[in-house]
This record gives C-alpha cells, structure tokens and sequence, in this order.
C-alpha cells in the first residue's frame, strides 16, 4: 500500500540553512512580482472621457442602474441554446460594435434588395451568413442591389434622438437654393408595424448609415432580430432563409420570443445614456485646424453643434451636442455610391457622419482605423480624399491647402 | 511616484540582488534525493497526486478508506481598473472513498461539491481489476487521461489557488466521463517505468458548440452521461518516468461530439474533438517544475465557422520551491513554498487575439504536507475577438486540506 510511503515522503523534516533554501524562492518570488509594474499592481482605469461604454455626466442613481443593465444586456454574447439564429451574424451586440465603438471590416454586414423593393423573397434586406447547426445561412442571391456596411459607433445616440426635428430640416436644402453645391435632405421614414409608434406620421430618420432608421428602439429590435437571431416580445417570429433546402426554423428549438420587452428597453436606455467620449485638449495647430475645417467647407455638412430639446432624462436636455454633423444625406459622388437605395436616400446619398470618439477610435481596434460606410479608408487623410460629389469642392480645397494647413485639419478631426 | 511605491520598487530589487548573490543557491540539494526514489516502480503510485496517492488511503478501516479535500477561497480580482470579483468561495469540498475487494479488484470515488454545494458531481467512481501490474482492467467515471493535471488537481496538491487555464478553459478540467479500458505500468531498468492508459470514453457533447456562447469551448461539452451519439472516444495517455519526480507523458483524445445518426438515420455530418498533450515534470537546482501544453482541433459545421474555432492551443509552465522545513518550532512538520506559474490559452488560433496570457506567483504556509495556505498574485492580460488588451489582477488567499 501506498500509505507507509505518503507518510515517509511528505511528513520529512529538512535542517533550516537559510542562505542556501531561501535564494532559490526568493528568486522565483521576486522574478514574479518584477512583472507587475509599480502602481499597476491591480490595474489602473482608463479616463471616463478615453471611452467608449461611458454614462452621460448627471445621470441619476436609477439612470446608472438602467445604465449597467443595459450594458451587461449589449455585451451579452447568445448561444444556441439560448436562442442564437437560426441565421444570424454575430453573437452580440458588442461583437460587432467593438468597446461600443465602431467594428472592423471582418463584422461588416451586407445589405441587398432590389431597388426599393426588400427582396425578402430571396432573403433581403440583409445577408445573414451565419447559421446554427440545422440551418443554412444565406448566400448572396444573383442579380440584386447590395451595400456593405461598417457597424458605426453607438454612443451619443441619446443625444441624435433627443435634437428636435425641426433643427435638423433647419440645414435641410433639397434644391440648394443657397448655391452652395451642398443639398442636404432627410430619409422620412414610416416606424415599421412592430413599434409602438407605427401608424403615426414619417419621422426623419437619424439612425444607421442612411439615417434609414427612426429610432433606437427600432435599430435594437432589428438588431437583436437580424444580426443575431434573437426574436422579441416586438418582433416574435424568427427570421428564416427563404432558399434553404431545408425549414431553417426547426433548427432554433428555442421558444419565442426569446428575449423579454425589458431586456430590449435595457439596452434602449443604455444606449440613450451612452456619453461620447471627450474630446483632446485644444492646441494652436488644433485652433488652425478648427478654422480651416469651418473655411474649406466641411463644416457645411459635418455641423459642428446641435442643440436637444426637452427630454425625459435630464442629462439629455437642452444641451449642445459636439457632433460634428447635420444628420442630413448628401450624395457623395460616384466612388463612395452603393447603388443601392434605402427608404428615400438612394445610390450614392449617406448620412454625414457624426465626427465623435476618433481621438481614441484606435484603442478599441487594437491600434487601426476603419472609416467610411465600408471601413474602407485607413485615415483621416483617406476619408478626406474619398470624399466626392456635394464633397468634392471641399475635397479639392482640402488638397489645395498647404501642408501645415492639412495637417492641422486632421489634427482636429482626430482630436474629436 | 508615490511613498508606499517606491518602498515595494526598492524591496523588489532588493530580493532580486539577493537572489543573485547568495551562491548557494545553485547547489541546493535537489529534492530527488527523496527516500520515496529507492522505491521500486511497482510501489510508487500509478499518478503521483493523482487517485491513488491520498493521504487518506493511511487509514483504512478493513478494507474501506474515507477522507476528502476542501479548499476555502477569497478573492480580489480587478479588470482595467474596475473590481470585478471580491469574495469569498467555498470553491471545493470533496469526499474520496476508496475499497478493496479481495486480491484483486478496488473501487476508488470521489464526489465533488464545489462553489457552495451549487454543484455536486460524480467525478470519480472507477472499479479496477488488476490482472498483472502491466495489465489492469478499469471501468466507470474515469478521469481522462488528457494531460497529467487533470489526473492530479486536488487543492492541497495545486501549486496555486486556481488551476491552470488550460485545465480550466480548454480541456475542462476536472474532466470525467464514462469509459472502459485498460491501464498497467511497466519496469524500465532501475527505477525507470513506464505507464499507459487506454480507454474507451463517451466523448465531448456539442454542448461545446451550442451551450456556449463564446466560441468553441469544450468544458461546455463536459457531462455526457450516456453518449450523445452512440460513438465513443478514445483517450490514452503513455509516460515514462527515469525515477521520480521526473516524468514525461504525451496524451491523445479523438471523438465524435455531434449527434449525428439519430435511430440509424444520418441528420448530420460526423464532426470530432482531437486533442493532443504534453506533460513533463522535473526537479532542477532543488526546484520542481512542471508545464504542460495541449493543441485541440475540432471540426465546426459551415454555418458557424469563423465565430467557432476549429483549433486551440494552451500551454503552461510552473515551480516551486519550499523551505524552511520545521522552522516553526511549534509545528515541526510545518514548511513554506513558494512559485512562479507562467501560462497561456489561445482559444482560437486562426485570429490574431482571442487569447489570454497570465503570470502567478505565491507565497504558501504548509502547516504539515497535507494542508496548505496560498497567498497568491496574478496578473493576466486578455484579447478579445478585436485583439484588444485588457489587463487583469487579482490577489487570492486560499486555504486547502485532505481530510
Ligand atoms: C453583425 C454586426 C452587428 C451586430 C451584431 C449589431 N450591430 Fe448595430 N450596427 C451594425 C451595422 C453594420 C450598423 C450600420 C447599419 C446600416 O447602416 O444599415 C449598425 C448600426 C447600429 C446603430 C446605429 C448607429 C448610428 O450611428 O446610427 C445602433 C444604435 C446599433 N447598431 C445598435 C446595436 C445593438 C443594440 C445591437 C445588439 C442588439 C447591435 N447593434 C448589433 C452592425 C451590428
Ligand atoms: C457634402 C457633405 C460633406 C462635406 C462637405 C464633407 N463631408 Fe465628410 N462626410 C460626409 C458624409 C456623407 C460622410 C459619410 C460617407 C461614407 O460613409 O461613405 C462623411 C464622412 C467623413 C469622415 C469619415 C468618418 C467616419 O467615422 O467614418 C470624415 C473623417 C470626414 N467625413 C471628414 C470630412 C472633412 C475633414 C471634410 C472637409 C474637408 C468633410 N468631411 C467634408 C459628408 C461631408
């Protein structure tokens, strides 16, 4: 038996030779905590203002409690057996906007329809190219209209949704009566039937890349329903793949709706809540670059402030917001158009974008950039020069300028 | 820079230099001077650490031996700068019986109770018959042979509070599953031996796939009582040991996972886990080491490829060292260890993050060979699928004992 043994071997008293037995464990001990540098030693928090997943300043304890809810809700990763697909994208919210922030090409999604018209018949209007076991995720179907879209950042949507209609048809100018080059104009859309506000009149949109999307309630159902297959007390029925050869919707065995009305309003009020982060400390070249970013045009389209109006949440009340868009569409020339329409903005129109957390962008990409709808530009600089049609006078100005000049521009454009 | 700071800069160098300049420390006597060496291969125990080398098997009482393990945490754990767990766990309870029956055949179990008693599993209920030392039948709930840790993870004989996140996190840890097979050790001149295990097991579930959210993880595939798709797994480890404490093993597991044939009907195609693994463990410059590293591959159906991994790697390399033996004089067979243990998991090796990296090191008070309290030191740094860094620390104080 092994007893005898067990005793002999653990219970041996060694002689207590200090210098010889304590080198070896102080070395060990010391190589060890040597790796932990000082002042770190259980982790330093990054500034609230370098993130992302930040509350708006003034929130109310029962706000920041709504806030974690919400936050712990968007991070939460769906497994199959909690509900995934059957045909999805991703498994979170968070796995596609990385930190809250923007996503990288690899998590892009594809939208297609065929013209105006959806093509749900061929699984339009977006490409679900994921799927569970049991079910067949989508394939590009032949012949339609298609849009690949970079998930944009999520924070400050409070702030979009609480500027008062009429401040936005303020910069509106259809016609560019004011002979400018510049006509921005609003996506009216109808709130689908699963909204409360369904049956109401067209709101303009402000959300997504053609500001195709009337509220974030909407973009969160949509989001939960498309992008990871989750159905909800607002939208029950499982979206399925129309040309799998087989029922892709027995291969979800999960009851629906799968998530609870309060989980969705969770990551609403999360949302709504969200701050942008702050932006970098003025400096001369910055000031420079704020006047050339006024002279040369940008600020034409990317609006340097708005006002919201009056809100439910105070922190979101008759406040200026920072951000650097009139949430208009514009047509962008040949080189940035999709060719492919969405509600009433078409081929070649986008939402400005807001121009907000690109001081930090990087830290939540592990060190790259993606801009653009697509994420196909890699700087500043880039995005600059791809911009065209009601850009393009811009553009050209851009290019014109003196090396000092453009530097100072996309200095202040980082620096928001 | 802050006081209290500089002061734990200054005492970390000063370690340091001591370390380096007492010379003795290279001719410590190494410890595979232990009596336990002159034993010859057929009474060393088939694991060291492992079912058969217990401190309870001392007291048998006829033919039956009872005793356990329990292990008490408390933890303080911070992710970028944020407290993400402080508390404390009753992390482990475990009963351990064992039995003779005649010559011949013996029973070894063991029943966890772990986080509080919120789980209780069977993790160990295996009959052996012995029919040659190099021959030795074995059924029930065995522990598979995937590595050594998993076949030697109690608390008191665990360098750390936690396991090691290959155990964990990968492999799944303590990792039990239904099986048959044979086991034997056999003499390799001197005080070499060799030892192999094969079994046939039931396998992984695709719970790996469905129950997790996360990606691939095979500790969510953990729990197939009776097999999910009528097709068992193989696991077999192989070691070889010169004489203790020094030994190397590899392991391999292959197995089916998904239900695939339902009723004689193919619903699926087949898709399998393969797991190979490394062990080794030493004793140099009178410090023991151990490391292991294991590779997985699984194969993941066409809709989820690119969110599930199809292969995974984690490795990890630990010391110890104790001294101060009966330097207590109240406790004569008391002695202090300390560690170092260096890790890493890549949970998905076809993307550039998905992985995590952590160092521990600790203090540990062993008030008699049996019991151990560890004060314990981590720092990790995780990538997510963005290959963004987070870092984590976390100081965990442990106490842990047979019984
Ligand atoms: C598969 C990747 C993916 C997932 C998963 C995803 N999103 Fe998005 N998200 C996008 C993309 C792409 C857009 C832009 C869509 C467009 O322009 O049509 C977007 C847009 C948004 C917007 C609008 C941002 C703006 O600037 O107008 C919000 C808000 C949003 N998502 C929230 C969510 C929430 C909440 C979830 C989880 C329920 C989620 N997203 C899950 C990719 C994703
Ligand atoms: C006619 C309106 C208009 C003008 C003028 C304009 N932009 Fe834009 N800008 C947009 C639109 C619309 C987009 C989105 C285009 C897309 O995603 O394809 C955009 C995108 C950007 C982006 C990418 C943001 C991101 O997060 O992806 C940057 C940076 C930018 N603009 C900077 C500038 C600068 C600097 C100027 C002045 C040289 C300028 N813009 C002039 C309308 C305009």
């Amino acid at each position: 038996m092994n007893a005898d043994r067990l005793h002999l071997e653990r219970a041996r008293v060694r002689p207590w030779r200090p210098s010889a037995r304590v080198a070896a464990p102080v070395a060990i001990l010391a190589l060890g905590l040597g790796l932990a540098a000082c002042g770190k030693l259980l982790t330093t928090a990054p500034a609230p203002g370098d993130l992302f997943d930040a509350p708006l300043d003034g929130l109310s304890a029962a706000e920041l409690a709504a806030f974690a809810e919400g936050d712990a809700q968007f991070g939460r990763p769906f497994s199959v057996t909690e509900g995934l697909g059957p045909i999805f994208n991703n498994v979170s919210c968070a796995s596609c906007h990385s930190g809250d922030g923007r996503g990288r090409p690899e998590n892009a999604l594809t939208r297609f329809s065929r013209g105006t018209d959806p093509a749900r018949d061929v699984g339009g209007p977006q490409l679900q190219d994921k799927a569970i076991p049991g079910a067949e995720a989508e394939q590009l179907p032949a012949g339609v209209d298609r849009s690949r879209r970079l998930p944009p950042p999520v924070f400050g949507m409070g702030l979009l949704e609480a500027i008062p209609e009429a401040d936005i048809l303020a910069n509106a100018d259809a016609t560019d009566s004011n002979g400018d080059g510049i006509s921005g104009r609003p996506n009216w859309v109808t709130p689908p039937e699963f909204l409360p506000a369904h049956g109401g009149a067209p709101v303009v949109g402000r959300f997504s890349r053609k500001a195709q999307v009337s509220s974030i309630l909407e973009q969160t159902i949509a989001a939960y329903h498309q992008d990871i297959g989750i159905t909800t007390d607002f939208l029950a029925a499982e979206n399925t793949n129309p040309l799998a050869s087989v029922a892709t919707e027995a291969a979800d065995r999960v009851a629906d709706p799968e998530l609870p009305a309060a989980a969705v309003r969770s990551v609403v009020a999360y949302l709504r809540t969200l701050a942008p982060p702050a932006p970098g400390t003025e400096t001369p070249a910055r000031g420079r670059g704020r006047v050339v970013f006024g002279s040369i045009g940008c600020a034409s389209c990317h609006v340097p402030s708005l006002r919201t109006g009056p809100s439910t949440i105070p922190a979101l009340a008759n406040r200026d917001v920072a951000l650097y868009s009139d949430l208009l569409l514009h047509d962008m020339g040949d080189e940035l158009a999709d060719g492919r329409p969405d509600g009433q903005a078409d081929g070649r129109e986008w939402r400005t974008t807001p121009l907000w957390g690109l001081r930090v962008m990087r830290a939540f990409l592990n060190g790259q950039a993606f801009l653009l709808h697509d994420g196909r530009a890699r700087s500043v600089a880039e995005a600059i020069e791809a911009h065209g049609g009601e850009a393009a006078a811009a553009r050209d100005a851009y290019r014109a300028l003196s090396g000092a000049d453009r530097a100072a521009l996309v200095d202040f454009v980082e620096s928001r | 820079m802050n006081p209290m700071c500089r002061l734990g800069e200054i005492a970390r160098f000063t370690l340091l230099a001591l370390a380096l300049v007492i010379p003795e420390s290279v001719t410590a006597t190494p410890s595979s001077s232990d009596p336990s060496d002159s034993l010859a291969s057929a009474e060393r125990p088939f694991v060291p650490g492992g079912y058969d080398d217990k401190p309870h098997l001392r007291g048998l009482f006829g033919h039956i031996a009872l005793g356990g393990y329990a292990e008490a945490h408390a933890v303080w754990e911070r992710v970028d700068g944020a407290t993400e767990e402080a508390g404390f766990n009753l992390k482990r309870w475990n009963l351990l019986a064992s039995s003779r029956v005649g010559r011949h055949v013996q029973m070894w179990a063991e029943v966890e109770f772990e986080d509080g008693g919120s789980e209780i599993v069977l993790e160990l209920a295996q009959l052996d018959l012995e029919l040659h030392p190099g021959m030795n039948l074995r059924a029930g709930m065995l522990l598979v042979p995937i590595g050594r840790f998993n076949l030697a993870h109690d608390g008191p004989r665990n360098a750390f509070t936690d396991r090691p996140l290959l155990a964990t996190e990968l492999v799944g840890s303590a990792l039990s599953m239904p099986g048959f097979g044979l086991f034997g050790r056999v003499p390799l001149g001197g005080r070499g031996r060799g030892t192999y295990e094969l079994y046939g097991v039931n396998g992984y579930h695709d719970g790996l796939l469905l129950a997790s959210p996360d990606g691939t993880r095979l500790p969510e595939g953990r729990g197939n009582v009776e097999d999910n798709n009528a097709s068992p797994a193989i696991a077999t480890r192989l070691a070889w040991s010169p004489a203790e404490p020094h030994e190397l093993g590899l392991s391999g597991f292959a197995g089916a996972y998904n239900r695939y044939r339902v009723d004689g009907v193919d619903v699926d195609e087949k898709r399998s886990v393969r797991i190979a693994a490394f062990d080794a463990r030493t004793a140099a410059l009178g410090i023991e080491w151990s490391g292991e590293l294991a590779v997985i591959s699984a194969d993941i159906p066409p809709g989820l490829v690119g969110l599930f991994a199809s292969r995974q790697a984690g490795w990890f390399v630990e010391t110890t060292r104790s001294f101060g033996h009966g330097g207590l004089r109240t406790m004569p067979a008391s002695y202090f260890s300390v560690g170092a243990r260096v890790e890493g998991v890549d949970f998905d090796r076809d993307l550039a993050g998905d992985s995590r990296v952590q160092v521990t090191t600790g203090v540990h008070f062993h008030p008699s060979p049996e019991s151990v309290l560890k004060l314990d030191y981590r720092r990790s740094r995780s990538r997510d699928r963005f290959n963004n860094s987070s870092e984590g620390a976390a100081v965990q104080l442990s106490f842990t004992s047979y019984f």
